[in-house]
């Protein structure tokens, strides 16, 4: 597998005048292109601090990441969705999956037609001119995915983003996700608390522990897709995950 | 899902019938309030006596003055020259005084609530966009926002003399603060989530102005459209007066002080009612229906859905 980002020795402290916060210390990670990457970890640990680095939300203190060998730069092409419902309320769905888009000059019938292909993706084709607010959170979700993705960035960063779903919409989006991963064979970062999700999900799942924020373990999960979380050896690995993130 | 429609539900002539009855009520209930104080009106009128009824006129007095107000020039030339010309017919009529009076005021009120508009968007954007510009000018909006618009007149009279311009100087500026404020505002607080979506996918600085500034702090930049116009519309009226000038309504309000016109005054007072209503109806409605409440940005910012 070639590698698509490395992150050496990454530190990060936040300075203000009223308190010093070590935010990461001594991060060192290879991530494969086409890799599905879970960062878990209780409050505090730093794993939303590197996505946002990642994302170029962050300046960096100290260290490197490289992107296909090169430094990164504030520019490239990267898809992040957000924790928040960051759809544009002024957009329909399709005219918020064609923002990227516009950015990047694509003319006007190719924007619609990569918009729609996006939406068919996340099977929401059907609600194309629809405004968010008449869309369900879950939907909404689902075409802050398809706008994260449609301009073909090189990384999907995605922050909780099904945090504030419920069970249920939760579960059906985990399951989209993946479905969505295979089809594109994108790169992605998954930031989550929630264990049974970064097992769902993840190829690898990066164990983050606080003060400062550092990575405690990087665990393996070689389970066959679709996976079951009732399955033994799902169960065993979550658990295993959950002692990491709490004993140390 | 908001959006899902029933399906028609097939209905007897009765019902459809009752529905259409009740509806019709209900939407005339706004009318309701206006035809009870009327009819106190009329009830109270009718016991004056005598001068006293000069100064306390009855409902009919006052729409037969009403007639009479705009008529009466085209009545006093037919009995002159009974084979006027259609356009003669017209001039005729924008020859009553309640009519000129009505048109000065309906130029000049949105005329200098356009000047505040422009004005008050560019400094507004400027304030939210530029910290020196920001510095510059809350102070001085904070101490001037306090200040009724009306209170300068005498200093604008001077020196710039009685006339419309006066009045359409006190009028902007008046309207100009609070959309000012309003605009600041509304660029300052958009919500952070949407410019970092915008950033992530490497809009640079202007487009994103364009696109997600703009477009998130228009509920505010409305809100404080409206306020403004409100503002607009007093210190107008006031100013109208105060300045001392020929037409307008309010001019001719304190005019027809001076005859104990009472009947004049209602019509008058009744004109600049109906003035503010039918610009919210024609400008803002209109305008909100399409934009911030179609999109949903209504309900984010808590506010409450508008009838009548």
């Amino acid at each position: 597998m070639v590698t698509k980002i490395s992150i050496q020795n990454l530190r990060k402290i936040y300075d203000t005048p009223e308190r010093r916060v070590h935010a990461l210390e001594g991060v060192n990670l290879n991530i494969e292109d086409g890799e599905f990457i879970c960062l878990v970890g209780l409050s505090g640990c730093g794993k939303t601090t590197l996505l946002n680095m990642l994302a170029g939300f962050v300046e960096i203190t100290a260290g490197t990441i490289t992107m296909d060998g090169k430094p990164l730069t504030q520019d490239y092409d990267k898809g992040v969705v957000f924790q928040e419902y960051a759809l544009f309320p002024w957009r329909t769905a399709r005219q918020n999956v064609e923002y990227g888009l516009e950015i990047r000059n694509v003319p006007e019938e190719e924007r619609n037609r990569i918009a729609l292909e996006y939406l068919r993706l996340v099977r929401l084709e059907d609600f194309a001119d629809f405004f968010p607010h008449n869309l369900s959170g879950g939907m909404r979700q689902r075409v802050a995915v398809a706008r994260a993705m449609a301009f073909d960035p090189q990384i999907l960063l995605m922050d909780e983003p099904f945090g504030a779903l419920d069970a249920q919409t939760r579960e059906e989006l985990q399951a989209l996700t993946v479905d969505v991963w295979q089809k594109t064979k994108k790169t992605i970062l998954y930031v989550t608390h929630n264990l049974s999700e970064a097992v769902y999900l993840g190829n690898r799942i990066v164990v983050f522990v606080p003060n400062p924020g550092r990575i405690r373990e990087i665990v393996k999960v070689d389970l066959p897709r679709p996976r079951d979380d009732l399955a033994p050896e799902f169960i065993r690995l979550q658990r295993h995950v959950n002692d990491l993130i709490r004993d140390f | 899902m908001q959006t899902s429609e029933a399906p028609p539900v097939p209905q007897s002539m009765d019902e459809k019938k009752k529905e259409l009855r009740t509806s019709l009520l209900f939407k005339l209930r706004p009318i309701y309030p206006f035809i009870v104080i009327l009819a106190i009106w009329q009830v109270a009128a009718m016991q004056a006596r005598g001068n006293q009824g000069r100064l306390f006129p009855t409902v009919d007095a006052i729409v037969y003055r009403a007639w009479e107000l705009v008529t009466d020039p085209l009545f006093r030339a037919l009995a002159e020259n009974p084979n006027l010309s259609f356009l003669d017919h017209i001039w005729k009529l924008l020859e009553s005084p309640i009519l000129l009076h009505t048109l000065n005021t309906a130029w000049r009120l949105p005329f200098s609530f356009f000047i505040a508009a422009v004005v008050g968007t560019i400094v507004g954007i400027m304030m939210g966009r530029f910290a020196f510009w920001e510095s510059f000018f809350v102070p001085l909006l904070s101490v001037l926002l306090p200040i009724p618009a009306i209170a300068w007149t005498p200093i604008v009279v001077i020196w710039s003399g009685i006339g419309d311009q006066t009045v359409i100087v006190i009028t902007a500026f008046a309207s100009f603060l609070p959309i000012a404020m309003a605009v600041w505002t509304g660029v300052k607080t958009v919500n952070p989530v949407w410019i970092r979506a915008a950033q992530s996918m490497n809009a640079d600085k202007m487009t994103i102005f364009r696109t997600v500034v703009l477009p998130g702090s228009l509920p505010m930049i409305l809100s404080g459209m409206r306020i403004g116009l409100a503002r607009a519309w007093r210190a107008g009226v006031g100013a109208e007066a105060f300045a001392g000038i020929r037409w307008g309504l309010s001019a001719g309000i304190f005019d027809a002080q001076e005859y104990l016109d009472i009947a004049f005054m209602m019509v008058a007072l009744g004109i600049l009612g109906l003035f503010g209503f039918v610009l919210e109806k024609v400008l803002f409605q209109p305008i909100e229906s399409r934009t911030v409440i179609r999109w949903g940005m209504m309900e984010a910012m808590g506010a409450q859905d508008k009838k009548v």
